[in-house]
């Protein structure tokens, strides 16, 4: 479905991913992890169109995505949920929601939509009226997955979605995270919290200073040495 | 002395309609773009020539000309302004648009030196003159007129932002224009309608405050500065602060001429907008936050 072949991003001079090739197939949970600084967010970006790559190229399903403006990438279904939420924090959490479904084949849908994310989180429909930014943590990040759908994704990237949370409401959102993938929705996953990210994902890469370094089903990279050693300090 | 101070309200009240409907224009601009508009001036001197076109020289009604010709016409001049000017400088530091934008200002009054002259201009209007008395206030028909229609105009851009998903869009991108782009909010082309929008507000209220006081090329940069000064009391993104910053500073104006001449009063706005950024650089908003989140502890 979305294939990324050999990616090679700067800020300026200096290079943030060198060569990043990997693919993720329709239907699959397939998770990035790496630690601190690693590029992660940097693969989301350049996905979803914030950046540009200066080689390499990124396709969905046949279609070229790199040098497309971004809100184009977002009407073809790829849709990001970015690091630390962004919402929108002066509008109530309805108007975030109606935004999410900004794009014209997601207007169409968005009373259905709306019924789906409601159902998904019911904490959010108590508290339709609220503003964004007075939100708690948990609630923000639900907000922020739940605006995500709203845009009838194909592929939903989320970017640390467990960042800040107590390790229940992580478990919940996880678990939202598979029900969502159930529900036919692709995901790439971006995550530090790599026991939890290899054990839901069917396949995993391992991204380090800019480069893919490891690639497998989730299992294998659960018990490769290098990851127990280096991410699961085992 | 009452009756003096309650005629200098109500002129105050009077003048805030048409500086919050300048104010909003630049503080669109800049919430939305994080660009300084500084072709505002300009944008606010041509509305009063393209009004003085219009009305004296064409006849038609002073409040059609400046409520229905003039902003449409300065929506587009503002959408040609972003793609020539703006757009090609979006990823430059500010520095660049900041200085193109001064340039499009000094360009727009020497274009309009050489089709008016420096000469000063008046557009008198069969209401100019009419008034009628409030209890023992006079109040002058022609300011009540361009009063409402800035507070009117206020309400429909209150409703455009809060009902429609265009609007919507525009408040999201100020928000978080990352954010916006990734729900595919095409934000170039809010920019260019938030762009537009503001010109058009600025040639707007710059034909408003044409039908009251006289111009030349050099009008518009006083209400520029009080634009600013009104932006940084009420902030860029409520329109309760650009209003009650519109009124204090048209208070303060006003009030002043008791204690010093009327030539001086742009210093009044200069004044408070140094006092404004030194004290609280947020604005209103700001303080009220504050105020309220001390109460709070
Ligand atoms: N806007 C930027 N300008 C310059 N360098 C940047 C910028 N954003 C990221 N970088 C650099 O690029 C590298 C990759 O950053 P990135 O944000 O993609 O990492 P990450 O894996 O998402 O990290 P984290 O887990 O902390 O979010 C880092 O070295 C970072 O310092
Ligand atoms: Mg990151």
């Amino acid at each position: 479905m979305l294939e990324v072949e050999n990616i090679n991003v700067f800020y300026g001079e200096a290079q943030a991913l060198s060569d990043v090739s990997f693919q993720v197939g329709e239907g699959e949970i397939v998770t990035l992890v790496g630690s601190n600084g690693a590029g992660k967010t940097t693969v989301l970006n350049t996905i979803s169109g914030l950046l540009t790559p200066k080689s390499g190229s990124i396709h969905l399903n046949g279609v070229r995505l790199d040098r497309l403006p971004a809100h184009r990438i977002v009407e073809l279904g790829v849709v990001q949920i970015p690091e630390g939420r962004r919402l929108w924090p002066n509008m109530t959490v309805l108007e975030n929601l109606e935004l999410g479904a900004y794009i014209r084949q997601a207007r169409a849908a968005r009373k259905e939509s709306l019924r789906w994310v409601f159902q998904l989180f019911p904490r959010l429909e108590e508290r339709k009226y609220q503003l964004a930014g007075t939100l708690s943590g948990g609630e923000q990040q639900m907000l922020a997955i739940a605006r995500g759908l709203l845009a009838r994704p194909k592929l939903l990237m989320l970017d640390e979605p467990s960042l800040g949370l107590a390790p229940f409401l992580v478990r919940e959102v996880f678990e939202t995270i598979q029900e969502i993938n159930r529900q036919g929705v692709t995901i790439l996953l971006v995550e530090q919290n790599v026991h939890l990210a290899l054990g839901i994902a069917r396949r995993g890469y391992v991204l380090e200073t800019g480069r893919i370094v490891l690639s497998g089903s989730g299992r294998e990279l659960l018990e490769n040495p290098h990851v127990q050693k280096a991410y699961l300090g085992l | 002395m009452t009756l003096n101070l309650a005629i200098l309200f109500v002129s105050a009240v009077l003048v805030a309609g048409v500086y919050a409907t300048m104010s909003y224009g630049l503080a669109l601009i800049f919430g939305v773009m994080k660009v300084i508009n500084l072709s505002h001036a300009g944008a606010i001197m041509l509305g009063a020539y393209v009004a003085y076109v219009l009305i004296v020289g064409l006849k038609m009604n002073p409040f059609i000309a400046a409520v229905v010709v003039v902003p449409p016409l300065f929506f587009l001049l503002g959408i040609l302004l972003e793609r020539v000017f703006v757009r090609p400088v979006r990823k430059a530091p500010p520095i660049a648009s900041l200085l193109l934008l001064f340039g499009v200002w000094l360009m727009m009054q020497n274009i309009a030196y050489i089709i008016w002259t420096g000469e000063v201009r008046t557009i008198t209007t069969p209401y100019t003159m009419m008034r009628f008395n409030l209890g023992a206030v006079p109040i002058n028909v022609n300011r009540l007129a361009v009063f409402l229609v800035g507070v009117f105009t206020l309400l429909a851009l209150h409703q455009f932002m809060t009902r429609t998903y265009l609007g919507k869009a525009i408040r999201a991108t100020a928000q978080d224009s990352a954010a916006a782009k990734l729900a595919g909010i095409n934000t170039d082309q809010i920019d260019m309608v938030a762009f537009g929008l503001g010109t058009a507000l600025a040639g707007m209220a710059g034909a408003l405050t044409a039908l009251i006081y006289a111009f030349d090329p050099n009008f518009g940069g006083s209400y520029m500065l009080k634009s600013f000064c009104i932006v940084v009391l009420g902030g860029v993104e409520s329109f309760l602060g650009v209003a009650l910053g519109s009124l204090i500073l048209a208070l303060a104006e006003t009030l002043s001429v008791l204690w010093i001449r009327a030539g001086l009063q742009d210093f009044v706005s200069f004044v408070i907008l140094v006092l404004a950024l030194l004290v609280m650089p947020g604005g209103l908003p700001e303080l009220f936050q504050r105020r309220f989140a001390v109460r709070q502890r």
